[in-house]
């Protein structure tokens, strides 16, 4: 789990710090792939590798619907303002 | 069949580029309203007798073979289920006249209705991970339905929304895997009955601190809100109705409601945690609601601020409290959604969310100023409307549970709810009218109609409050009170 | 040993991906840890999902980001800081620190309940025991494939 931890912790810092949308969304997969660690290890400590097989695959199939929608969304943002920066999303201020 | 509630929008919504493709707008409207009658309609009818017939929680049986899924309707999700079919029909009609100039119906009701199976299909699962699994098709449809206009605003604002809810994904997973790890299932039956024998204190803690990062994020409580100012108001109005009156509702907080009081069930520290969440919910939403000047804005803050009640309550944990908290929850969805068409009306008839460029609206939308004029007295808790009863329950509870403390938050900040509410009403319907608006018409047909029914419904619930809360809300009351046993005992599959 | 020198593997792609300042080369490294972490779970007798890895992750997620990255042609005009490559170990090699003292204490806290181990194979456990997540990912599958539709429609209509 140490090294679950530890990819989570990568995409967190990529997302906390990072001003590309597509090094942004590169951090959502980082964590999407401890995410998928951490499924399948939990069922290989358990011995019942099947189900966490089946999480995963699920898991893998939803992530991909996520990136479609997700560069869909930064390919019509590139449309609008020609650029990926992140600086210039201020339009809304949270 | 409980299914029904999952495989009719689905169904629906497959189809619905097909019938786009036979006909641009009539069909699409006719079809997606029709079939979110009918969920209505069941939801009110079938839905009580599967209950009272004892056959709510089951596995499905198709082509005579037992499929493994479990759906579970109690009195807590069917609650659910009204408020998703009886929104989502109001909003539905709304969408046949102000969707129009957005283009591509087909595909805009198709997302509509897969938000609405994913919804459903998180009330109705019986095990953690169908949980996520739903929720996802909720977050990404409506990841979609925030973009929609393709204006630069609704671009970012579903950007930033996708990012933090990838975030509050990945959070919730990980507590799913680690309680995979410990409990070998992730039937919410078997991990209530594996938690119960472990007495496990700090995996209960992580999980919990995990969830609350998650689904938190999903309902917007304060720390993690950042989302939400930005995404409601971005999208297209009765989409706005949706995540406000609903989505937030069911990924957030029924999940939240479900996972800490049926399966690890409500100790002290949990209880805690909430309560805190939910007064600082209810300050920091009221306080910058306040500050608005755009009206989706303030609406999206003041939606912060009401699930600080809804949390409040049932982080309480006595019966009372759970009572009230998913009264309000109902009322809210019901009187936000309300008040989300009611600006979106206001926006497409002026061209402006500003608040102080409006001003004597009501002269020329009567309709719009009237249903509005409901809402936000529903909201800020002005007798007889249903507002004031659900918050008057809280508080009863609150002080019931000598937390005078809570109770007197909860008070002052429905004293600054009325307040900001009655400066929409000033600045946006009455007074002078502004020369601007001098050719400005009222809403078209269906729009009011479905403003009108909104409005109706919560006078209706403020006057018939006793039939609700005894038909209604008693039974997922019951359901949540009960505890962790509750799921040990009947989910048994 | 193996299993730590290959999860060892995966950190390091990781981090490569998410500080390598060519996005080209990021999703390529992404990739890579992809690759790593199928491994992982050929290893773990995970085949399925080790397949599923390789094909839809390393494959196909690596397909979409090299497409937008082209669509959008933007290598070089967005400038990352450099302090955010400076400050990254420092922060990691604390948060590895943590992260090691955390696990052990937490996970010798944490009991654990023995269940007996299914019986049958993948097909039977993913048909059998999770069909409903099987109609959930008809749904996600939907909302993706209506999302990206909704997202490049044509926009004649907006300006009438």
């Amino acid at each position: 789990m140490g090294f679950v931890a530890a990819l989570i912790f990568i995409g967190i810092y990529c997302l906390l710090t990072m001003r590309n949308l597509i090094k942004l969304f590169i951090g959502v997969e980082v964590i999407a792939k401890g995410v998928s660690l951490a499924l399948i290890a939990s069922g290989f400590e358990r011995n019942n590798i099947y189900i966490a097989q089946s999480l995963t695959i699920t898991f893998i199939v939803v992530e991909v619907s996520v990136v479609a929608t997700a560069l869909a969304i930064i390919i019509n943002i590139y449309r609008h303002t020609k650029s990926l920066d992140i600086r210039k999303l201020t339009r809304l201020k949270g | 069949m409980v299914f029904t509630f999952i495989l009719v929008p689905l169904v629906m919504a497959s189809l619905m580029p097909l019938i786009g493709k036979i006909s641009k707008k009539f069909l699409p409207d006719i079809l997606t309203n029709i079939t979110l009658l009918f969920l209505l309609i069941y939801s009110i009818t079938i839905g009580r007798q599967i209950i009272s017939s004892g056959t709510g929680i089951r596995q499905l049986v198709w082509l005579g073979q037992q499929l493994n899924i479990t759906l579970a309707l109690d009195g807590f999700s069917l609650l659910m289920l009204f408020l998703i079919s009886l929104v989502s029909f109001a909003v539905g009609l709304y969408c046949i006249n102000y969707m129009e100039h957005y283009g591509s119906k087909a595909v805009f009701y198709a997302l509509f209705l897969l938000m609405i199976a994913g919804m459903n299909g998180l009330v109705l699962a019986t095990d953690l991970f169908s949980i996520y699994v739903f929720l996802e098709v909720a977050a990404v449809a409506s990841y979609a339905l925030v973009a929609f206009g393709l204006g630069y605003d609704e671009l970012e604002a579903s950007f930033k929304y996708l990012m933090l809810s990838a975030v509050a994904t990945a959070f919730i997973l990980v507590s799913i895997a680690l309680i995979f790890g410990f409990t070998d299932s992730l039937r919410l039956h078997d991990v209530a009955l594996a938690f119960q024998l472990l007495n496990a204190k700090y995996l209960v803690g992580l999980c919990v601190t995990l969830f609350i990062f998650g689904f938190g994020l999903k309902a917007a409580i304060v720390p993690f809100h950042a989302w939400l100012p930005d995404a409601h108001p971005s999208a297209p109005a009765p989409i706005s109705a949706m995540l406000s009156g609903v989505l937030i509702k069911i990924s957030g907080i029924y999940a939240i409601t479900r996972i800490f009081l049926n399966v690890f069930g409500l100790n002290p520290a949990i209880s805690t945690v909430l309560m805190y969440l939910g007064v600082i919910s209810i300050l920091v939403g009221a306080i910058i609601a306040f500050s608005q000047n755009d009206i989706k804005r303030m609406l999206a803050y003041s939606s912060i601020s009401q699930i600080g009640y809804i949390i409040l309550g049932i982080g309480l944990g006595t019966p009372l409290g759970i009572l009230g908290g998913l009264f309000h929850l109902f009322n809210h969805g019901i009187f936000k959604s309300l008040l989300f068409l009611n600006s979106g009306a206001v926006e497409q008839a002026t061209g402006t969310r500003a608040l102080d460029k409006m001003g004597g609206l009501a002269k020329r939308m009567p309709i719009t100023a009237a249903t509005s004029v409901v809402g936000s007295l529903s909201i800020a808790g002005v007798p007889p409307l249903n507002g004031f009863w659900s918050k008057l329950i809280i508080i009863i509870a609150l002080v019931q549970a000598k937390a005078y403390g809570f109770a007197i938050v909860a008070v002052l900040a429905s004293g600054i709810t009325l307040w900001y509410y009655l400066i929409i009403q000033r600045q946006a319907f009455f007074g002078k009218l502004n020369e601007t608006w001098n050719n400005v018409k009222e809403a078209p047909f269906w729009m009011s109609a479905s403003m009108i029914i909104l409005a109706l419904i919560c006078i209706a619930i403020g006057i018939l409050f006793p039939i609700i809360i005894k038909s209604w809300l008693v039974p997922a009351t019951n359901v949540l009170s009960a505890g962790v046993y509750y799921t040990i005992n009947l989910f048994r599959f | 040993m193996i299993q730590t020198l290959l999860l060892t593997a995966l950190v390091i792609f990781s981090i490569l991906a998410v500080l390598l300042r060519d996005l080209l080369k990021a999703a390529i490294s992404l990739a890579i840890a992809s690759i790593f972490l199928a491994i992982i779970f050929f290893r773990m007798n995970a085949t399925y999902a080790g397949v599923f890895e390789i094909s839809v992750v390393a494959g196909l997620i690596t397909v979409l980001f090299v497409s937008t990255i082209a669509l959008t042609k933007s290598d070089g005009d967005v400038r990352e800081s450099k302090v955010v490559s400076i400050l990254f170990p420092i922060f990691f090699v604390l948060f590895i620190i943590i992260d090691i003292f955390v696990m052990k204490t937490l996970l010798n806290r944490l009991m654990v309940v023995r269940y007996p181990a299914p019986t049958g194979n993948f097909g039977q456990v993913l048909w059998g025991q999770r069909t409903l997540d099987l109609v959930g990912q008809i749904g996600v599958i939907f909302a993706g494939v209506f999302a990206v539709i909704a997202l490049f429609r044509k926009r004649d209509k907006k300006d009438e």
